[in-house]
């Protein structure tokens, strides 16, 4: 029976892409599909720590070893993703001075680079120290921008011949005995890049063999055949500081806990994280308390965070597993490495396998290992190169950053735009066009946005992951209506005003956990720029039913005694005045 | 009105904990001020209010140049954009924000960096801002033959060759310098000893203690009413010693305006180092610091504590005035100025450093109390030449165009005669309009001394 496609890879996240460029750059023909966009699960919600392994050094170290050949190869093959900032197991007074002493060794028994540093060196690398911390170990930590790598990943594997297909979610495996041979998805827009209101559509994509690389979600793909896959979704919230505190990764030293580390990324600080199970990945409280814990905990360690400007907040859910009867109560305790399940040896179904655990700094050698197993399931001999092979962006950095101009921005502008962009800087900035700044928080121009806008239609939050505009303090309140008005004349108004609608809703999303302080008045701004400029708090241009011209006043009356409304606002106080006509009373029961 | 509690708006988050995080850094140009962007919330009200980004579209302004520029950074970047050097320093955007976002230390910090880090220490830019921004160090010598530098500095040739080998505009006349500097004229006149006994003889004039420690003010004069404008410097003595102050005149340097300026922090920091030992030394002597020019009170009012951390430069900065402002505050300026009479018709303009210190109305306020005056306030543009700014071969059309609305509402204006508290202020208004230009202390000594 002839398929579609070879594999069939289900999850555009790291591991999913990882497998998707794996495979491809093997030969393989591969098809991956995404229910939303590219790392729209767990790979964009994590806090963006490259492990150098130390966080595992005493609790599990064959992660640990994994970790630390896994960011060497990371720093050579995705050098535009990654930024090497070092790293700081920080112990504070009261932290046990035996396990600062197990984590030194564990290091030294993975290989991972490990030097001591007094309280007061540690404060020279990082200022923002608090005074009192006692010692440190450093070791190579890095920041990885999991937006960027998973992007590349899956633009490489395009370019080896595969399919992505994002907007695409899986409604059910086709099985036909104890055979999975594809899947039904239904295409948001159609299949090919997203474009807002056009009619979706359904498809069914046959496999010879199909590769379950959905994370938190694998139980709900393996339940549309039957198939038990015990994944334990585990919650951890990641706030977002606007500004860098500190420009090196920031552990806490002590056997294990909430809120132990601080990641510099991009532009920001990210504070993480929690660890609690939950029963749906996609439904979850998200809860103010995790937040302040964040921001308390964390202070003990750098103490300006107590006072600092908070954007956002976010939450992940791991795709925690453990093989069944071992019966661990705490997701803490749950072991980090990754499982491949065959169905055809678990549960006696051929054609599929499902990835569940593991974490996103090994999802190369995951990637690696699912890819071999996959080759082995259709006799294919070919090996893996993913761990030599540059990522698009990241080929001859080196030598590129030399030569490379300005391309007539203003140097902060230029700095970030080819950090952003690497080796494609060239390609993507270099223009005879007008090239304004569109994001301004971000420091990204229209090139760039115009350069994302053709790799994924209009879809505004696609260009967001792969730019980082709107990913600022102004969480989109002053670029998004620019970021969509560059969508246009290609896309026509309505699809536009959809973007940017779906767009400012998501930065909503997380903002409204930060509305405090700065953060607060910049919420205020945003509305109020919206309001005024784009009638965006009451667009009569946007009502479905008509407008009701009996509600408005008519002009001046003689005061008329007849009331409806008791006397009481709308607001809840009292009317000064009771002798109002009744005309000024709106159908909608607003006054304005 | 009066700025007495010094409700400066350096506030950067974290300082609650007594937290301090610049003790690591040897120099004030590594400071991180990545946490001040935490404040903007980008409301451009700076930009609007800048008056360099009004007349210059290329420039991109104060809320670049300060939160975006500073967010962007990473500890180890180096790589100022070269548009902070068209920044006038004007310090507009301080006053402006709604948000207490510290514009003008990020401006001076990465200026500073941008110098360091970006400018050829061999180019003429370099070499001209280095002289401008130490005219100080130029003044005593020009001062020492003042007729013949008058001379040599009037002539076509200097002036040509002042822009083709220096860059400096030829449009822009150089200040006349005094045959005999405030300090010598002090010195002639007998120094703190002398000014003690008249201060005590005005006391018994007035009918108070004759002994009065509490009326003692140490002088922070600044360059260019020691070397150009002694009159204004005299006039201060005068008037302060009128009123019973005795007033001393400790050793001083630069304020470090025109340094701040052209990025030259190193230099700023030598000369700062030297007026805070000698002015806390005045203060702990018991005398408050009173400044003759606004834009020297505002530089060690808060630049000083913003960029240096010197033992008693918070002290130093708490204890400084205006020195118009400190009369209105001790004494009974109205009561005083009562019966007095001063035939004269000005037009005001309030300098950009006076304004940010909460100063601007307080000028025409105090001289209306004088019979026959007639002050009229031009408006609240700024003048365009921000101390060297406008000194500057390449800034010099933009500083004129800035001055425009000022020239103009002068013109309009009833008096043929300027009136400010900024010596650079002052040579632009006269450059401007031909008008002779004068300071208040001036006006306050015609009325109240005989």
């Amino acid at each position: 029976m002839a398929h579609d496609t070879e594999v069939l890879v289900l999850g555009g996240g790291s591991t999913g892409c990882g497998i998707a460029r794996d495979l491809a750059m093997r030969g393989l023909e591969v098809t991956l599909v995404e229910r939303g966009n590219l790392t729209d699960g767990t790979t964009g919600r994590m806090h963006g720590l490259l492990h150098s392994g130390g966080r595992y050094a005493v609790s599990d170290q064959a992660s640990a070893v994994e970790c630390i050949e896994e960011n060497e190869i990371l720093r050579e093959i995705a050098g535009h993703c990654v930024e090497l900032t070092g790293g700081l197991f920080v112990q504070r007074p009261e932290d046990p001075d035996d396990y600062f002493r197990e984590k030194l060794e564990g290091c030294r028994d993975c290989d991972i680079p490990a030097r001591v540093l007094s309280g007061r060196e540690a404060r020279e690398v990082e200022p923002y120290l608090a005074k009192d911390v006692k010692r440190a170990i450093q070791v190579p930590d890095g920041a990885v921008d999991p937006f960027r790598l998973c992007v590349a990943n899956a633009i490489d594997a395009e370019n080896y011949g595969a399919r992505i297909e994002t907007h695409a979610e899986v409604i059910d495996l086709l099985r036909d005995g104890d055979d999975i041979y594809g899947v039904t998805v239904r295409h948001d827009s159609g299949p090919g890049k997203h474009t807002h209101k056009t009619p979706g559509t359904t498809e069914d994509i046959t496999a010879e063999y199909v590769v379950n690389a959905t994370g938190a979600w694998a139980g709900q793909i393996g339940a549309m055949a039957d198939l038990d896959v015990e994944v334990r979704p585990s919650k951890g919230v990641m706030t977002i500081m606007n500004v860098r505190q500190v420009d090196t990764v920031i552990n806490r030293c002590r056997p294990k806990g909430d809120a132990d580390i601080i990641v510099p990324h991009e532009t920001t600080a990210i504070l993480g994280t929690t660890d609690e199970e939950v029963s749906d990945p996609d439904d979850y409280p998200e809860e103010k308390w995790e937040v302040d814990m964040m921001i308390d905990t964390l202070s003990e360690l750098v103490p300006i965070l107590e006072e600092a400007r908070t954007i956002r907040s976010f939450w992940g859910v791991r795709p925690l597993y453990e093989p069944p009867g071992r019966g661990t109560k705490d997701p803490t305790d749950i072991t980090r490495d990754f499982f491949l399940l065959d169905h055809a040896e678990r549960d006696g179904v051929s054609g599929m396998s499902s990835i569940v655990g593991g974490k996103f700094t090994t999802y190369r050698a995951m990637a690696e290992e699912i890819s071999n197993h996959v080759c082995d399931q259709l006799g294919v001999r070919a090996s893996c190169a993913t761990a030599k092979e540059a990522l698009p962006g990241s080929e001859n950095l080196a030598v590129l950053e030399e030569g490379m101009d300005d391309f007539g921005l203003r140097s902060p502008i230029a700095r970030r735009s080819k950090q952003r962009l690497g080796s494609r800087s060239q390609e993507v900035l270099e223009t005879d066009d007008p090239n304004p700044v569109v994001c301004q928080c971000e420091g990204v121009t229209r090139a760039e946005v115009q350069d994302a806008i053709e790799q994924s239609g209009s879809d505004l939050n696609a260009v967001r992951i792969r730019t980082r505009a709107s990913m600022g303090n102004c969480q989109g309140g002053f670029c998004c209506a620019n970021m969509a008005n560059e969508l246009h004349p290609e896309y026509d108004e309505e699809t536009t005003r959809e973007a940017l609608d779906e767009l400012f809703q998501e930065r909503w999303k997380g903002e409204r956990h930060a509305l405090w302080g700065e953060q607060l008045s910049q919420a205020m701004l945003n509305y109020a720029l919206h309001a005024t400029t784009m009638n965006r708090d009451n667009d009569p241009a946007s009502r479905t039913e008509g407008v009701d011209y009996g509600v408005f006043d008519s002009g001046a009356q003689t005061a008329s005694p007849a009331r409806s409304d008791g006397g009481k606002r709308t607001d809840g106080g009292d009317r000064a005045d009771g002798s109002r006509s009744s005309s000024d009373l709106r159908s909608d029961g607003g006054e304005r | 009105m009066s700025d007495a509690e010094q409700p400066m708006d350096d506030h950067v988050p974290g300082e609650e904990q007594g937290f301090e995080p610049i003790e690591v850094f040897p120099e004030a140009e590594d400071m991180d001020l990545r946490p001040g962007a935490d404040n903007c919330y980008k409301c451009s009200t700076c930009d609007t209010n800048c008056p360099v980004a009004e007349v210059d579209d290329e420039f991109p302004g104060p809320k670049f140049q300060g939160p975006e520029q500073w967010r962007l950074k990473r500890q180890e970047d180096h790589d100022i954009d070269e548009s902070v050097m068209k920044c006038s320093n004007c310090m507009r955007c301080d006053s402006a924000c709604p948000s207490e976002v510290p514009l003008s230390q990020m401006h001076n910090t990465a200026r500073a960096e941008y110098v360091e880090e970006n400018m050829s220490k061999l180019s003429r830019e370099y070499w001209r801002n280095r002289m401008l921004s130490n005219y100080r160090k130029l003044a005593p010598l020009a001062a020492t033959f003042p007729r013949t530098a008058n001379f040599v500095m009037g002539l076509s040739a200097t002036q040509w060759m002042g822009e083709k080998v220096m860059g400096i505009a030829s449009e822009r006349e150089f200040p006349e310098f005094a045959t005999q500097t405030f300090r010598a004229w002090w010195t002639e006149r007998g120094g703190n000893d002398t000014s003690r006994e008249r201060a005590r003889a005005a006391r018994a004039r007035r009918g108070e203690e004759t002994e009065n420690p509490h009326k003692r003010i140490a002088y922070f004069h600044g360059c260019y009413s020691n070397y150009n404008t002694p009159e204004v410097a005299k006039a201060l003595v005068r008037v302060y010693e009128h009123l019973g102050y005795a007033v001393m005149v400790p050793e001083q340097s630069c304020s470090g305006t025109p340094m701040f300026a052209n990025g030259m922090l190193e230099d700023a920091r030598r000369a700062a180092e030297t007026n805070v030992r000698e002015l806390a030394d005045a203060i702990e002597n018991g005398a408050d610091i009173v400044a003759s020019c606004s834009s020297c009170s505002m530089s060690i009012r808060q630049e000083y504590p913003e960029l240096f951390d010197f033992e008693g430069t918070e002290g130093v900065a708490a204890n400084t005035w205006d020195a118009v402002e400190y009369l209105r505050v001790h004494e009974d300026l109205k009561d005083e100025l009562e019966g007095t009479a001063v035939d004269a018709e000005f037009a005001y303009h309030a300098p950009c450093h006076a304004r940010n210190q909460g100063l601007d109305g307080q000028t025409v306020e105090v001289l209306s109390a004088i019979d026959g005056i007639d002050v009229e306030d031009v408006g609240d543009s700024c003048s365009g030449i921000s101390g060297t700014y406008g000194w500057k071969e390449e800034n010099y059309e933009t500083s004129m165009k800035i001055g425009e609305e000022m020239f103009e509402h002068m013109e309009d204006a009833e008096a043929t005669t300027g009136l400010t508290e900024c010596p650079t202020c002052s040579m632009q208004m006269g450059h401007g309009t031909g008008y002779e230009i004068t300071h208040t202390l001036e006006v306050l000594e015609a009325a109240l001394v005989d």
